[in-house]
């Protein structure tokens, strides 16, 4: 079954987060970067299926027993968990890297910078 | 008999583990390195011989799970080659230490010489059709390389170039054919021996009907033809090889005469048992009766012995492809007696040429002659083998000329092929009339006058003697007794590449055929031409003088001119330091990668439409939306950095929503932590605004176009997950206890069952402190010489070395802010 709802909002965060990537001013290309990863985020956590929020479905098991219930997808959960700490190094340093540009070249604008490089 | 696994293996192996070896060598015996690589080369030809008269596959396990095998193949026609490759190659490596004397870059020079010889024992004995495209361009690889000895030369570099772009690409399109075959050969032989081509030459019928019923015969007829036609130099891409006698002269004898180049040829009889057709007929005879007279009219108007042997070696090579390309029994015989006869006559006027370049300092025709009083052993080697490349009876030259005769007579009786039953030995006698015009030439350089102006011609070191007086010698001994040739090698070798091979006989006819009337009429017709030899050559030269496009060369030229000036042309465009275009240029190409994929692939289609979500997921979504939308038109950084929070939180709660609380406490920490470094970060820098409405515009285009891509992407992958759990999400969830001993699934995911996964998350986010804590502290340490800078380090007494190259430093208000900075963070 198609989520619509769900596509047209990681769509519409692809398209903010785009828009900001190709911003001149530096921290907002780094904001675009963390919308569209929270962007894929939700997509990933999508393609395991949202279930409507019961206490089976999260995958947290009651105890050691041996019923195993159906619970949301806990694979994408586990790779969605190791994107965020990812996203989140990654915007630190970008954020950071941009920092450094300013330090060295007293400007955050990437026309100039690029201007500058040639 | 079959053949012994570890001794095939090792005659393979010798010369790469020799070409490993080589700087140590050369350590020791300096120039001798090349009689090191004699040895060598005589270990392979001595171990290759034990295996003489076996037949059969041995394999070594490559690749077990895709039933890739290093598989080799011995028989006749393998065994020929390679011993012909480790023969040719034990007297080049004699030669060259004497011929190279002095010259720089001998470790590279010898060590690419053994590993192409390797490459080449290779290809001949691979069964294996990855295995043979790896060898094959290994050997491109040896002769890119050896082409280019003199790297100080732009000619020898622009030759080098284009004999790799022209064999390697070649070597692309055998690659696609072979997977062709292999895809068919799955169907035919069995999946496990899908890449085995001796396992589907045991069947060669079955594999032709198969090709043709899955209509890949003529693609897979046609790519290995334009592999086999790039390596061995057939036209039109004949002419990287005549460019690629910028190479030294043993490498001309070796790669470019005697091995190399007739890699291709070597294919084409290798697979012909299976291919082979009216198709093939046409494709191949036509193919090499072209190559042969083009090349040797070209060969004619050389004015450079090398460039004369180089023409005549691709007309040569196009003699053996005609002959395999006639399908009858003696088209096999032609392609595999003048294979090894070529050999022997080809390289060594090639070092013969080598001899006259280095002790008359000069290889232009014009300025030699009369070197049989200098050179006379020279002058009676190039007798026998000059008078065997014109096919002058009785040298072993005329027999494989004659059999040549004979399959393009035989041709139109074995297909209805009309007008070209006549055409082929008409064209066949025509270019062999060119063979006999240079071949004499060649061999008038040694007799009639002596030019004036030629110097003091040296005699040549022994070393440099031998090698050529070896092959002229075997070639002699073909000469007076073929059928003793025939029994030894060339029977073998034809019943690997014929179809209905029978016992082979080679003689001088005794009594009048067609093809003796041919052999007649393109000797006496070459005799009386001779006188006009410079008339022929002057007129021949004067086309393409008129006619550029009518060279091979010129079509290179301003192709590879065109793409490398397009190219910069093109690379200025989108690689022109400016992040943005960067970001337009690869958005816009992912996107229309992806939608141009779906719609080839039929995935957009209409499905049912779910919402999916409850009324709860669609308003924290719709938060998240605004708040991203309040970050794009937010003014400040400060009301940026706040509501692309607020898009954060959003994010967490919908993941509490979606059942996954794990990821909802790791959004929220890290939500806060990204809080607090921007705005500490932020506070440092100044706001800059932008309003260009033009950009904007373009940007929204851009942007709606990867929102509607990914919107796309979303609702084409969501309508094909399967339903329910899969089976992968189901194991963890059943082994969590059992396996990992805990409840929560997810943890137990990430550090039990996945815990590499997650030692690679914490490497990058090591990595990532590491770094940053690099750009903010190394700064402050004081490389650059900053006072502000060295304050905070407090070590003021130091002085740093002055960075010269910076020379955009920042303003003093700037300086007073980064020092606060420093101090902050």
């Amino acid at each position: 079954m198609t989520a619509v709802v769900l596509a047209a909002a990681v769509g519409a965060l692809f398209a903010l987060g785009t828009f900001l990537l190709l911003r001149r001013d530096l921290v907002r290309v780094v904001w675009g970067l963390a919308i569209i990863s929270q962007a894929a985020n939700v997509y990933l956590l999508a393609m395991g299926g949202i279930a409507p929020a019961t206490a089976d479905s999260v995958p947290v098991l009651a105890g050691h027993g041996d019923h195993v219930p159906t619970t949301a997808d806990p694979l994408v959960q586990a790779l969605v968990l190791t994107a965020i700490v990812i996203g989140f190094g990654m915007t630190a340093f970008a954020l950071v890297l941009s920092y450094r540009v300013y330090e060295e070249h007293g400007t955050l604008d990437v026309s100039e910078l690029g201007d500058r490089e040639r | 008999m079959s053949p012994d696994l570890a001794i095939v293996v090792a005659a393979v192996a010798l010369p790469f583990i020799a070409a490993a070896l080589t700087p140590l060598f050369f350590r020791v015996l300096g120039e001798g390195t090349g009689f090191a690589g004699s040895l060598v080369a005589l270990s392979s030809f001595g171990l290759l011989a034990s295996q003489y008269g076996d037949e059969g596959t041995v394999a070594l396990e490559w690749i077990p799970s895709l039933d890739i095998a290093l598989r080799f193949h011995v028989d006749g026609w393998a065994l020929l080659f390679a011993l012909l490759a480790c023969g040719i190659g034990t007297l080049i490596f004699t030669y060259s230490p004497a011929y190279m004397h002095g010259e720089s870059g001998l470790v590279r020079f010898y060590a690419a010489l053994l590993a192409f010889m390797g490459s080449i024992v290779g290809v001949a004995l691979a069964a294996d059709l990855i295995a043979i495209f790896l060898f094959w361009e290994l050997t491109s690889l040896c002769s890119f390389v050896l082409i280019g000895h003199y790297t100080a030369d732009d000619s020898s570099q622009y030759a080098a170039r284009m004999a790799m772009l022209i064999t390697v690409g070649g070597g692309l399109f055998l690659l696609v054919g072979l997977l062709l075959l292999s895809i068919v050969a799955g169907d035919v032989v069995g999946p496990a021996s899908a890449f085995d081509l001796a396992a589907m030459l045991e069947q060669p019928d079955a594999m032709a009907a198969a090709l043709r019923d899955r209509g890949l015969f003529l693609p897979v007829l046609g790519l290995l033809a334009i592999g086999a036609g790039t390596k061995s130099a057939q036209v039109p891409l004949h002419f990287w090889l005549p460019n690629a006698m910028a190479a030294p002269t043993p490498v001309s004898a070796f790669l470019h005469s005697a091995t190399m180049v007739k890699v291709g040829v070597y294919f084409i009889g290798r697979v012909r048992p299976m291919l082979v057709g009216p198709e093939w007929l046409f494709l191949f005879a036509t193919l090499g009766l072209t190559t042969m007279t083009v090349c040797a009219i070209m060969a004619v108007a050389a004015t450079d012995i090398k460039e004369l042997l180089a023409y005549s070696t691709a007309s040569h090579l196009g003699l053996m492809v005609a002959g395999f390309g006639f399908t009858s029994v003696y088209g096999a015989e032609t392609g595999v007696f003048h294979l090894l006869n070529h050999a022997l006559f080809k390289a060594a006027l090639f070092l013969v040429a080598g001899i006259v370049a280095h002790e008359a300092g000069t290889r232009e025709i014009d300025e030699l002659g009369g070197l049989r009083h200098d050179l006379p052993v020279t002058a009676a080697i190039t007798a026998v083998v000059a008078l065997s490349m014109a096919g002058i009876p009785p040298f072993n030259g005329f027999y494989s000329k004659e059999l040549l005769f004979e399959a393009a007579v035989e041709a139109s009786h074995h297909h209805d092929i009309g007008l070209l039953g006549w055409l082929y030995p008409a064209v066949a006698v025509f270019g062999s009339i060119f063979t006999v015009l240079y071949s004499l030439k060649f061999l008038s350089l040694f007799f009639g006058e002596r030019p004036a102006d030629l110097g003091h011609v040296h005699r040549p070191p022994v070393t440099l003697l031998i090698p050529p007086a070896v092959l002229a010698l075997l070639a002699a001994v073909v000469s007076v007794d073929p059928e003793l040739a025939v029994e030894v090698i060339v029977q073998s070798g034809l019943e690997a590449t014929a179809v209905d091979p029978h016992e082979m006989h080679v003689g001088i006819p005794t009594s009048f055929s067609p093809a003796v009337g041919m052999s007649a009429v393109t000797i006496g017709v070459g005799l009386l031409a001779f006188p006009a030899y410079g008339r022929l050559h002057d007129g021949i030269r004067a086309i393409p003088r008129t006619v550029p496009p009518i060279g091979a060369n010129w079509w290179y030229d301003t192709i590879v001119d065109g793409l490398s000036d397009e190219g910069r042309e093109f690379a200025e465009y989108v690689h022109n330091g400016l992040l943005r275009t960067y970001a337009t240029w690869t958005l816009a190409a992912t996107c229309t990668l992806a939608l141009t994929g779906f719609v080839a692939a039929g995935a957009i289609a209409p499905t049912e439409f779910g919402l999916e979500v409850t009324l709860a997921i669609g308003l924290v979504l719709l938060v998240a939306v605004i708040g991203g939308l309040a970050v794009v038109t937010s003014d400040s950084h400060i009301a940026g950095v706040l509501t692309l929070s607020i898009l954060g939180f959003m994010v967490a709660i919908f993941y509490i929503l979606a059942s996954a609380p794990d990821l909802a406490l790791t959004q929220l920490v890290v939500e806060t932590l990204v809080l607090v470094i921007f705005l500490l970060v932020i506070e440092e820098i100044p706001e800059s605004d932008e309003i260009e409405v033009g950009r904007s515009v373009r940007d929204a285009v851009l942007s709606v176009g990867v929102g509607a891509t990914a919107f796309v992407t979303v609702l084409v992958t969501t309508s094909a997950r399967p339903d329910g759990p899969t089976d992968i999400a189901r194991y963890y969830a059943e082994q969590a206890v059992p396996e990992g001993g805990g409840t929560n699934i997810v943890n137990v995911t990430l550090v039990d069952f996945r815990g590499f996964d997650t030692l690679g998350e914490l490497a990058v986010v090591a990595l990532a402190s590491i770094s940053i804590l690099t750009l903010i502290v190394m700064r402050g340490r004081g490389d650059d010489g900053y006072p502000a800078a060295r304050g905070n380090d407090g070590s003021p007494g130091e002085e740093p070395p002055t960075d010269d190259s910076r020379s955009d430093e920042p303003t003093d208000t700037q300086r007073d802010s980064q020092a606060a900075g420093g101090e902050d963070e």
